[in-house]
């Protein structure tokens, strides 16, 4: 088997099928969704303004009423999975923007020179990658020693988990010459790829779903002012 | 009572219910993150010690995800334990909290539902 055939097949055409998948798979999944509502007037969300006057609070009381919810919410229930979580996801979605090698290769292969102008530098990719790759290994250890994840835990979790990870862990080693150069490279790419077709059809899409639910479906904790209701 | 227990769950009968609500049913099951974070906005969960069968995603993923994942196909003793999660575990007070978004009362209802169908309800008197 002629190996250059397939790097310029996984470097190529399927690069522009992967991003493709991905962009169209959002934007046909969006639509789907939305289209399982329905607008209904009657279940308004009734502004805060109504619910509490705002007269009767001063600044201070309004504070402690705001600083009393958020240790209600997730937030301050669970603020250490709260908190990693929000760094996980941060260096998730923005690490491979800033990569340099990605920039090269838009430029090389899609003639797209900007992005390279705000590139990180190895060290910036190096460490935001790290991150990924420890509050992975936290979600692991949790999924593991926490009874009540345990409980809910299947073979799909870790595989979904070892997929967002694997892009970053050998990017990460291809860049320290770590392993084949090449074959390092392969799984990189083959990863990613993988992961950008499989975020519009599996639980990746929660990406999209988190703020769809926010924005459009009207409940007690949704924001903005939705007026639709899932109609099943 | 005893001649109202059917010995073998309806197959038919379950998978038509399933079906009528299928889309409603994947939207929860692709989209829970089994991230647990909406154990502690149970009170059940609170007060049976973090025991995980009061937690809001095990008591779905456990009845509807199962049945939905198994076509339906599951023996009267697994419906009973089904039932157990949904009528005895849950008061249907719709006050969890899912960060994605999940109608987790309304995927319990439709497990009760279910369960109905197969003559299965909550044991009042134990
Ligand atoms: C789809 C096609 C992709 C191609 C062709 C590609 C290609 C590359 C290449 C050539 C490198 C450089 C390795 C080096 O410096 O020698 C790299 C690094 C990297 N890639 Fe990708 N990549 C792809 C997708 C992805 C995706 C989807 C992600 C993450 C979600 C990702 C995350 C990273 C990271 C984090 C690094 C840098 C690791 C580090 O320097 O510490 N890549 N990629
Ligand atoms: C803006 C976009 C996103 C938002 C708002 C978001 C939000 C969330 C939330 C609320 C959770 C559950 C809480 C937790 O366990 O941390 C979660 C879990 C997770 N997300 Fe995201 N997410 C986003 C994008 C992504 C993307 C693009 C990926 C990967 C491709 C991803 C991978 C994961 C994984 C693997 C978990 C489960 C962690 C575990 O095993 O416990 N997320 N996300
Ligand atoms: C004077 C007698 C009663 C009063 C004042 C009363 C009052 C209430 C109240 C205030 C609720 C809460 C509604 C909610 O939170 O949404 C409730 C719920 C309920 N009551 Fe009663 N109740 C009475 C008699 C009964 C009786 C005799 C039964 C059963 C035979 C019963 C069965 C229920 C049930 C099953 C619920 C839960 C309904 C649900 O959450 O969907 N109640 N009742
Ligand atoms: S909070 Fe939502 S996404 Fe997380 S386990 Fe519970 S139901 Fe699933
Ligand atoms: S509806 Fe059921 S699962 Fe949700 S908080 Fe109430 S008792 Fe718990």
């Amino acid at each position: 088997m002629n190996l250059t055939i397939i790097y310029n097949l996984i470097q190529g055409p399927l690069v522009w099928l992967s991003l493709t998948v991905f962009i169209a798979g959002i934007a046909f999944q969006t639509w789907r969704l939305t289209k399982m509502m329905q607008t209904n007037v009657n279940d308004r969300r009734i502004p805060e303004k109504e619910l509490i006057a705002p007269k009767a609070l001063s600044k201070k009381e309004n504070f402690l009423r705001k600083l009393f919810f958020l240790k209600l919410s997730v937030l301050g229930v669970n603020p250490l999975v709260v908190f990693i979580s929000l760094i996980f996801h941060l260096c998730l979605l923005i690490t491979p923007i800033f990569v340099t090698a990605h920039a090269v290769l838009l430029e090389k292969f899609f003639g797209i020179g900007w992005l390279s102008w705000f590139s990180w530098s190895p060290q910036t990719t190096h460490f935001t990658t790290g991150i990924v790759l420890a509050c992975g290994f936290f979600f692991v250890v949790r999924r593991v020693i926490i009874r009540r994840v345990r409980a809910i835990t299947t073979i799909y979790d870790f595989m979904m988990l070892a997929l967002a990870l694997t892009p970053f862990l050998t990017g990460y080693l291809a860049h320290e010459g770590m392993g084949d150069y090449s074959s390092m490279i392969a799984i990189h790419i083959l990863s990613g790829e993988l992961m950008l077709i499989l975020i519009p059809f599996s639980k990746f899409f929660h990406m999209i779903f988190f703020f769809l639910s926010r924005f459009t479906i009207v409940n007690e904790y949704s924001l903005g002012a939705p007026k639709r209701s899932w109609q099943f | 009572m005893e001649s109202n227990t059917n010995p073998t769950p309806d197959k038919p009968v379950i998978q038509s219910i399933l079906a009528e609500h299928k889309k409603q049913i994947k939207i929860g099951l692709t989209m829970c993150a089994h991230c647990s974070l909406c154990a502690e906005s149970c009170f059940l969960y609170m007060s049976h010690e973090g025991d995980p069968q009061y937690m809001p995603s095990y008591k779905f993923l456990h009845s509807v995800g199962r049945l939905y994942k198994k076509k339906g196909d599951v023996s009267r003793a697994q419906l009973e334990t089904m039932r157990d999660l949904v009528f005895e575990n849950c008061v249907l007070c719709t006050r969890c909290y899912c960060p994605m978004g999940i109608d987790i009362p309304a995927l319990i209802t439709l497990g009760r539902r279910i369960c109905r169908s197969q003559n299965l309800f909550r044991n009042y008197d134990r």
